[in-house]
């Protein structure tokens, strides 16, 4: 009985090992053969010279399950001029093609993985509830005026066309997109998930973190809000 | 009723909010920034005490070069998109207007500390004051101009 409990432990611990952190999956044979390490960093660390889409290694932390799994059948351009490292962004001319189009097994197998791929130790459930139209007016000139993240971000203006800068992603299907836990981390200290990044760094307060959570979070192509 | 309310909160947010751009001299940067480092007030220093340094090119093509442009021209790839064009770096007219104190603050404070569009971030928290220092100087070198 405890040898097969030991195997169990061992094939755990090098499940881990191998994976890099405790929850992760292994990594499916699929990611060799569609070659994604070429272009995407499984690790922090060093950027490989053709890794120029974005991370993966907290693909878990930031997106919303449904939205991978359609992303990688239905693939979509959020960054318009490119990832900061793809060679062609301050030229807005991205090297980086559109995202390969993965069948539905494979994005079901692809989204599972990438799911489990984690670097927040934890991450409880925020549950802010969604902005009213007055406040959100009232985020939107935080957003726009007192912090001009609309200089780099795309977002929703008054009449719900899309207004503002490509250097950054695209925030116009955010809120089906990300997950509002990872947006909060990510406005509070980013360099949780990357070292160096070209958004400046801000130090918010705890209501205002989470004024442009909820306001983030708020841009769905699919639901106008109230 | 309720149009009007929106109708006038639009046209306060947009005269708020227009007006992304220009101004104040800026500098983002390509480089490791610096953590930001406690912000006293701008005082005015001499650009040949923080001289341009390879590092303060890149830090300027690392942040600054989205909106103003690789070579300053302020026609980053934001540019476009904004309600205000970026400041052109190149150009002496205004920026020998401008102290240095002027642009030190606006990198560090952002466009409307300085009474200028708001679509300048504050880097205050991403570059540290000497970092800010030398891209003052490398807008200088950019603009071939000193302050009058």
């Amino acid at each position: 009985m405890k040898i097969p409990k030991l195997c169990l432990l061992t094939g755990a611990f090098l499940l881990i090992a191998v994976t890099g952190s405790a929850g992760a999956l292994a990594s499916p044979a699929l990611v060799k053969e569609k070659q994604c390490h070429t272009c995407h960093r499984f690790a922090s660390g060093p950027a490989e010279k053709e890794q120029s889409a974005p991370d993966l290694f907290f693909a878990g932390d930031k997106f919303q399950k449904k939205w991978l799994e359609n992303f990688l059948q239905h693939p979509e351009t959020i960054r318009l001029t490119g990832h900061t490292r793809d060679p062609g962004f301050l030229k807005g001319t991205p090297h980086t093609g559109l995202h390969p189009v993965l069948n539905p097994e494979e994005a079901r197998q692809m989204t599972d993985y990438l799911m489990s791929l984690k670097t927040l130790k934890e991450s409880p459930p925020l549950n802010l509830p969604a902005l009213s139209k007055g406040k959100r007016v009232r985020v939107k000139i935080l957003f726009e005026r007192d912090y001009s993240c609309i200089a780099c971000h795309q977002s929703y203006n008054l009449t719900r066309q899309p207004r503002g800068g490509v250097s950054g992603p695209s925030l116009i299907d955010a809120g089906n997109r990300l997950r509002p836990e990872w947006v909060y981390q990510w406005l509070k200290n980013p360099k949780a998930f990357v070292e160096q990044g070209r958004m400046p760094l801000y130090h918010f307060d705890e209501e205002t973190l989470k004024r442009l959570t909820q306001y983030i979070m708020f841009h769905k192509k699919d639901d106008p809000g109230k | 009723m309720k149009r009007a309310f929106f109708i006038i909160a639009g046209m306060i947010l947009w005269a708020f909010s227009a007006g992304c751009g220009p101004d104040p001299a800026e500098e983002k940067s390509a480089t490791p920034p610096a953590e930001s480092a406690p912000t006293t007030p701008a005082v005015s220093p001499t650009p040949r005490a923080y001289p341009v340094t390879a590092r303060t090119r890149k830090t300027y093509q690392f942040y600054c070069a989205q909106c103003h442009g690789a070579e300053g021209h302020g026609n980053g790839i934001n540019a476009p998109y904004l309600t205000v064009p970026p400041r052109d770096h190149t150009k002496a007219d205004y920026l020998e207007t401008r102290s240095d104190a002027h642009l030190f603050t606006a990198i560090q404070k952002g466009g409307l500390a300085v009474g200028r569009a708001p679509c300048m971030p504050s880097w205050e928290h991403t570059l540290d004051e000497s970092t800010t220092h030398s891209l003052v100087s490398y807008i200088r070198e950019l603009c071939r101009c000193e302050a009058l």
